[in-house]
């Protein structure tokens, strides 16, 4: 079998960001990254992760919404902080 | 060359020198695919079976929002698309998740085996059915299983079948899969398998680092998965 590959080259100029996760259980460092290209598709893939994380604590019954999501580049520098709360909007009345 | 393919069907029921022979003789063409080169695409006309020799190769289906829904892995030994020599077009397409070296098998050289060797068509036509059965754990998981439970099945899974094919180290595997792929075979995001993949780790079921896949509670592991191989038949079958 062929050596572990790192995050790949899919779609042409890539960069390579860590979606690091932190919530109610605990923190979920991405070590190996994904290979995107630009931030605004970091955010969407951010997004799309804490959607995910999150529908399945709904069918659990409890949602936590006090999680965050930390993009950071290949030397750890911090890009973007995405809220759990900028993921999802909720309707709570009539 | 094709060791592991026979260890596979071996591990299922006896396959003769001259059905070893006649499989030998079908292979044609040897080639090597690079990580993420699409070896089939649906729709194409096939004349030939595509045999696994090392590597990972997917079986997926594209989706509209660019998304892609992985439905089987194949590891050495397996035919990625034995259906193909009955359906001529595949329903979906084939790509190598790693770098791999295929055998291609033209059709009518499979033809010539339904021909003249009828025990090795059925048990050609049993390893079909076997990737039902996968077909159908999958759909389980993907229907109905938590994210932790997807990602204990596969694991079990890969475990089982690595195992016949002699590329298990106990409990330890090469699987050089990155969380964007494992998503793409449980209908999760990277994010989400990220996540989970920590939870197994501090539950002390798996430890999933640098391509390298270690089972440290087999029991506790395949409980979370509700992994039963037996959708796996392997054992010997006398077909």
């Amino acid at each position: 079998m062929s050596e572990p590959k790192h995050a790949r080259r899919r779609y042409g100029a890539m960069a390579v960001y860590h979606l690091h996760l932190s919530n109610g259980a605990g923190y979920a460092e991405d070590q190996e990254g994904q290979d995107l290209p630009d931030l605004e598709s970091a955010r969407a893939q951010a997004i799309d992760g804490i959607r995910s994380v999150i529908s399945e604590e709904a069918r659990r019954g409890m949602i936590d919404l006090t999680g965050l999501i930390e993009i950071a580049d290949p030397d750890g520098n911090i890009l973007l902080i995405v809220p759990f709360k900028e993921a999802i909007s909720l309707r709570l009345d009539g | 060359m094709i060791e592991a393919h026979l260890l596979k069907l071996r591990a299922r029921d006896t396959v003769s020198s001259e059905e070893e022979q006649a499989i030998r003789d079908a292979i044609g063409e040897i080639r090597e695919f690079p990580a993420d080169h699409v070896i089939i695409r649906a729709g194409e006309l096939l004349h030939f079976s595509t045999m696994l020799l090392d590597g990972v190769i997917c079986r997926y289906k594209d989706l509209r929002d660019g998304g892609r829904q992985i439905t089987e892995l194949h590891v050495a030994g397996d035919f990625a698309d034995l259906h193909s020599f009955t359906l001529k077009v595949l329903d979906h397409n084939i790509m190598a998740l790693t770098r791999c070296r295929v055998a291609l098998v033209p059709h009518e050289n499979l033809e010539r085996i339904t021909e003249s060797f009828p025990h090795l068509t059925r048990l050609y036509w049993f390893t079909t059915n076997v990737d039902a059965a996968i077909h159908r754990e999958w759909e389980v998981s993907l229907g109905r299983r938590n994210a932790i439970a997807r990602l204990a099945a596969l694991f079990c899974e890969m475990h089982a079948r690595l195992e016949v094919v002699g590329l298990t180290d106990g409990m330890s595997y090469t699987l050089p899969l990155t969380q964007a792929d494992i998503a793409e075979c449980t209908g999760l995001t990277p994010i989400h398998v990220n996540r989970t993949l920590r939870e197994l780790r501090e539950r002390g079921l798996v430890q999933f680092k640098s391509g390298r896949l270690t089972i440290s509670d087999w029991q506790g592991l395949a409980a979370v998965g509700e992994f039963d191989p037996s959708y796996l038949y392997i054992r010997e079958t006398d077909v």
